[in-house]
């Protein structure tokens, strides 16, 4: 009997006990009948109906029916979703998802780190999620649970409206979905087209932390609202992060004429009290300090337009 | 070469690894602009600012925490006999990092009163940590090393686990930035005002054990015999921790806890002077300034413009000279 048994490939084991031999052999059987199990449903039968998708990543994202059930694990892909999709078809929200209010009727999923429990509960058919919010690792477990992943990307705020029809296409919402990204893209162009002819572009330095000083970069979607309303990011390096940390001294000889971050008052308490080198930089001396609306400024969502308009104000006040 | 020599050779390059470390940042800055900058200071000349408000106060400031940190490993090193201790033993990273990461989640304002909170608890938290840890290695009323040794380890891993459950609980990305960026060191906050506190710590330091150096290497012989010799044993020891606390604690509470110079640069100083030697203290300081001077240089030059986090660049170029120190057959930790 013990001579059956596959622990031979075990020798230090090979007099030990009966029972042990037959607890592994049980183990083995039932691993393979697992295996065997998630074989035999990966073989599963295309409907006809399965949906194949190529993702802002270019991976390769199969779907056995088109979804119904969908949510995102980024608050601003939640807002596309609400201003796309039929509500119902949500079946959740992070944390951090504030907008609109029907958000709060929708059950928390733990984006970071995943809830995996929760995820399986709800059930979607579908995440959305951008990149660099979702790793890559995650995606592919949640993948092996039977939930794949969408991930989107956006240089421009023109990504951004591209990324909305794209949702629309998915979600079988094209209309709602290009109705509202043309008047977005109306709303950009009657702005673009006020201030085409600035001469004197203003120089917009928009920080994220004070210790250590992360800033946003040239890679981000402020760039180009800047540039759309005329002014330019005043980080013109290209940082591998879209938020790079830098020295006072970098920020001194940039010198910008706008800082955002924060009301003149805090940034007085939490920056220039920290960094009193810093109180030579032009954005200081005219005091053109603003605070910029966190979920606002943050999210490359449905609301970007609105945020270019609240930059316009602090821009041209 | 002679001891003189050595003093000569280390001073030069501290001062041509300063005159480097000036020309290198964000402003196109030769030798000429520097020059220019400290004999015809013009103050709205942002090239000057820089060099003169920015980089001299951050290169200084690399001097004296690099000096400080190997300082006080040569100390603890002596005092509990063992090539292995660092001046964090006593619980100063760890209990300065709680202390730090404290304000950074909020549990403190970030200023009081105009003044940036994170390096004041950071030095309270390495106060209070080394206190409880003194209290625990003291027995029948001296200090036991061995037991020093224990109850540092076991009181620093109980603040990492708390500096953990902070980490793990913190709810937005931008803190945890900071508690990262922190724990691994960092001379950008140096200016002219944060300076002269682990300076002047630092030179008080130095002076003392100037007249104690004799000591601190008859007590290589072990305590009883130290005793035997006339050394007053529990005395010097008491002078150590508190040097040891105080300086280390002013390093580490505007630098961050910067890891391996403590422990390293001992064993340097040791393997080109001696066991020993009579002027080792000092040039154990020079030696560890020049070092981190290196360090903050290459982390600029690497890694433009923020640099790259002093305390890995510590541990890169540290660890293969030391390997190769300890391979070398006639390095002993002791005579």
């Amino acid at each position: 009997m013990e001579r059956d048994a596959p622990m031979v490939a075990l020798p230090f084991l090979h007099k030990r006990s009966y029972t042990l031999s037959l607890y592994l052999n049980r183990l083995i059987a039932f691993l393979l009948l697992l295996i065997a199990v998630a074989c035999s449903q990966e073989k599963k039968q295309p409907t006809g109906e399965e949906v194949v998708l190529q993702d802002g990543l270019g991976r390769e994202v199969r779907l056995p029916q088109p979804p119904k059930r969908v949510m995102a694990f980024a608050s601003s892909m939640t807002e596309m979703l609400f201003a796309v999709c039929d509500t119902a078809s949500i079946v959740g929200r992070t944390q951090q998802c504030d907008y609109p209010a029907e958000v709060y009727s929708k059950p928390i999923v733990n984006n970071y780190p995943v809830d995996f429990e929760q995820v399986l509960a709800l059930k979607p058919d579908l995440i959305f999620t951008i990149e660099g919010m979702t790793p890559l690792d995650v995606a592919a477990r949640l993948e092996e649970l039977g939930i794949p992943v969408y991930y989107q990307k956006y240089r421009t705020v023109e990504d951004i409206f591209e990324g909305i029809e794209d949702i629309g296409r998915i979600m079988g919402r094209q209309q709602q979905a290009s109705q509202l990204a043309d008047s977005l893209r109306r709303q950009v162009q009657v702005i673009e087209n006020r201030y085409k002819q600035q001469a004197q572009k203003q120089r917009v330095l928009a920080i994220t932390w004070s210790d250590p000083i992360y800033v946003y970069g040239q890679n981000t979607i402020l760039t180009d609202q800047l540039r759309i309303l005329g002014a330019e990011n005043a980080v013109q390096e290209v940082f591998d992060q879209p938020y790079p940390a830098l020295t006072r001294e970098y920020i001194l000889k940039m010198n910008p004429d706008i800082l955002l971050g924060g009301s003149i008052e805090r940034l007085e308490k939490e920056f220039f009290s920290l960094y009193p080198e810093l109180r030579k930089i032009d954005a200081y001396r005219n005091k053109r300090i603003y605070a910029p609306t966190g979920n606002l400024i943050e999210r490359p969502g449905p609301r970007v337009v609105e945020s270019i308009v609240e930059l316009q104000g602090f821009l041209y006040p | 070469m002679s001891r003189a020599l050595y003093f000569l050779v280390a001073f030069v390059l501290i001062l041509a690894a300063l005159l480097l470390g000036l020309q290198v940042g964000s402003f196109e800055a030769d030798l000429a602009t520097i020059g220019q900058a400290f004999t015809q200071y013009d103050p709205d000349n942002n090239t000057h600012y820089a060099i003169v408000h920015l980089r001299l106060p951050r290169l200084l400031l690399a001097l004296v925490v690099g000096a400080s940190l190997a300082f006080c490993g040569y100390l603890m090193q002596a005092m509990v006999n063992n090539g292995l201790a660092d001046p964090y033993l006593l619980g100063t990273a760890s209990g300065a990092s709680l202390g730090a990461v404290i304000v950074f989640f909020g549990f403190v304002e970030m200023t009081v009163a105009g003044i940036y909170m994170p390096p004041v608890f950071a030095l309270a938290g390495a106060f209070v940590v080394t206190l409880v840890v003194v209290i625990l290695g003291y027995r029948k009323r001296q200090l036991i090393p061995a037991q020093l040794l224990l109850a540092g380890i076991a009181i620093s891993s109980l603040m990492t686990a708390v500096v953990g459950l902070l980490t793990f609980l913190s709810d937005s990305e931008g803190k945890l930035k900071s508690v990262i960026f922190w724990s691994m060191g960092s001379f950008e906050r140096a200016s002219w005002t944060v300076l002269p506190y682990p300076a002047t710590a630092l030179l008080v330091a130095l002076l003392l054990f100037a007249f104690l150096q004799k000591q601190l290497n008859i007590l290589l012989l072990g305590a009883d015999r130290a005793q035997a010799l006339g050394v007053p044993v529990a005395q010097t020891r008491w002078a150590i921790l508190a040097t040891v606390s105080i300086v280390t604690g002013f390093a580490v509470a505007t630098s961050g806890p910067i890891g391996f110079v403590g422990l390293i640069i001992p064993h340097v100083t040791r393997g080109l002077m001696g066991t020993t030697g009579r002027s080792n203290l000092l040039f154990c300081a020079f030696v560890g300034g020049f070092f981190m001077l290196l360090c903050d240089l290459l982390s600029r030059i690497l890694y433009p413009p923020a640099g790259l986090p002093i305390g890995i660049i510590t541990s890169f170029f540290g660890v293969p000279f030391f390997v190769y120190l300890l391979s070398r057959k006639n390095y002993k930790f002791s005579s």
